[in-house]
């Protein structure tokens, strides 16, 4: 056991206050200051002497410092899962994020309906698309049919006769074109007068006294392409029951002209 | 100090308030030692801040019977910076006080003004001075601060000693002459 000199003057006091010592030591000299008050009362005044060393040293950290202390704090206090509490720059960011997200699907919603109204514009158009089509085929059609009988009536080896109403029918007038060489026959009944619905006008080829069937004239149609008969000596329209007759009513002529 | 001793049981009785009053009472005095023996003011709040930490959690440790709470929490200190500069040796390197000596432009004059040390022990003999900076602001341990000095153990010892008692009379001097103006001025 030391004496309390030997503590003093082996400087045990100061090296104890600035925890040097090893535990063994620590024991020994716990021991004798616990025993002896005057050896105590010199480790006060060291202890005072540092304090007011260190207080006429002292220099002020930054007050964020102390902030720093008390977040870590809090941190390590909340049992780390349950700290919720986000920082501000987190909260920050997130509105930050927030907003572009809202502003791109404010954006996506809106392109998205400017797209629908695109897709239907672009359905109206096909539709009309198509209608025009079909009108452009139909003209077609009716163009080439127009070329055809007109080629055929203006041809030189077309024959034009005048077919006109007899006392049945004086008012009435047809145009029938005969081509020999390319059998065909045309006939303009534009200037026949319309019947009623349960009545229709049958055009006949006379050949060698018997009435062959050339085919019903369609109501309200001008240019209409009929059957063409070898060897007919006259052509004659009768009135006949709608939809053609397989013989003609005779009583029934209103107009015949003689090839 | 009964008012400190209400303090302490407040601090292990895990009031964050009784923290607050120690950081404010005693965090200028662990700066001054901390930057002294870190020499970097970046590195030296994070130490102090580590320190407080530290003083939160092992509060259950400190015992006030057997020694005031400064040395309790200067230990804590000093054994904290000189662990992050063992961890650290580049940090001793680049923050020595010769280099910011030897340049006379920047913050040089801050760095040196920071570790400067001020008050009573400027009064005291240039090697007195020397042995009670090393052991109590430079974190050395008696045999380092001995070789360091370039004297004998047993002669460091008795600067430290001389050293202490020295500034003792000082410091009651003062005291003494602070009482005395405080009288006449009542």
């Amino acid at each position: 056991m030391k004496e309390n000199y030997d503590i003093i003057e082996s400087g045990m006091l100061e090296r104890y206050l600035l925890g040097e010592l090893s535990k063994d030591e620590v024991i020994e000299i716990e021991a004798a200051l616990s025993r002896d008050s005057s050896l105590r009362a010199q480790l006060d005044q060291l202890e005072q002497d540092l304090e007011t060393m260190a207080i006429e040293n002292a220099l002020t950290p930054p007050e964020n410092v102390k902030q720093a202390v008390f977040r870590e704090l809090q941190m390590n206090s909340d049992e780390k899962i349950i700290k919720i509490k986000p920082l501000k720059p987190v909260r920050t960011y997130t509105a930050i994020a927030a907003s572009i997200a809202a502003l791109f699907m404010l954006s996506s919603f809106w392109l998205y309906q400017k797209m629908n109204g695109i897709q239907e514009d672009l359905r109206v158009v096909k539709e009309q698309n198509n209608l025009l089509l079909e009108e452009k085929d139909n003209l077609q059609k009716d163009i080439e049919a127009t070329n055809k009988w007109l080629s055929a009536v203006n041809s030189a080896e077309t024959e034009k006769l005048i077919m006109k109403g007899n006392d049945l029918l004086p008012e009435a007038t047809a145009i029938s074109y005969v081509n020999h060489s390319e059998k065909t026959v045309i006939l303009n009944a534009s200037g026949l007068p319309e019947l009623p619905a349960d009545k229709d006008y049958q055009l006949w080829a006379d050949v060698e006294g018997e009435m062959i069937d050339m085919g019903v004239i369609p109501k309200k149609s001008e240019m209409i392409v009929m059957t063409y008969i070898e060897d007919a000596e006259s052509l004659n329209i009768t009135i006949e029951p709608a939809g053609g007759n397989d013989h003609p009513t005779v009583s029934n002529l209103i107009s015949f002209v003689s090839i | 100090m009964s008012e400190e001793l209400t303090l302490i049981n407040q601090l292990k009785a895990r009031d964050e308030r009784a923290l607050s009053s120690l950081y404010d009472k005693y965090s200028a005095a662990l700066y001054g030692v901390i930057i002294r023996i870190c020499r970097n003011e970046a590195n030296a709040q994070d130490l102090l801040q580590e320190t407080f930490v530290k003083i939160w959690e092992k509060s259950d440790s400190y015992d006030p019977e057997k020694g005031r709470f400064y040395t309790w929490a200067y230990r804590i200190a000093r054994n904290t910076t000189l662990n992050s500069l063992r961890n650290r040796p580049e940090l001793i390197q680049n923050q020595d006080l010769s280099v910011y000596k030897n340049k006379e432009d920047d913050q040089s004059e801050t760095a040196i003004d920071l570790t400067r040390l001020n008050g009573t022990l400027k009064q005291l003999e240039e090697h007195h001075q020397k042995a009670i900076e090393l052991v109590y602001f430079k974190g050395m341990t008696h045999r380092e601060a001995h070789e360091e000095m370039g004297v004998p153990l047993g002669t460091f010892k008795s600067y430290v000693r001389q050293a202490l008692t020295n500034l003792r009379k000082s410091y009651e001097l003062l005291s003494f002459l602070g009482l005395f103006i405080f009288e006449r001025i009542l």
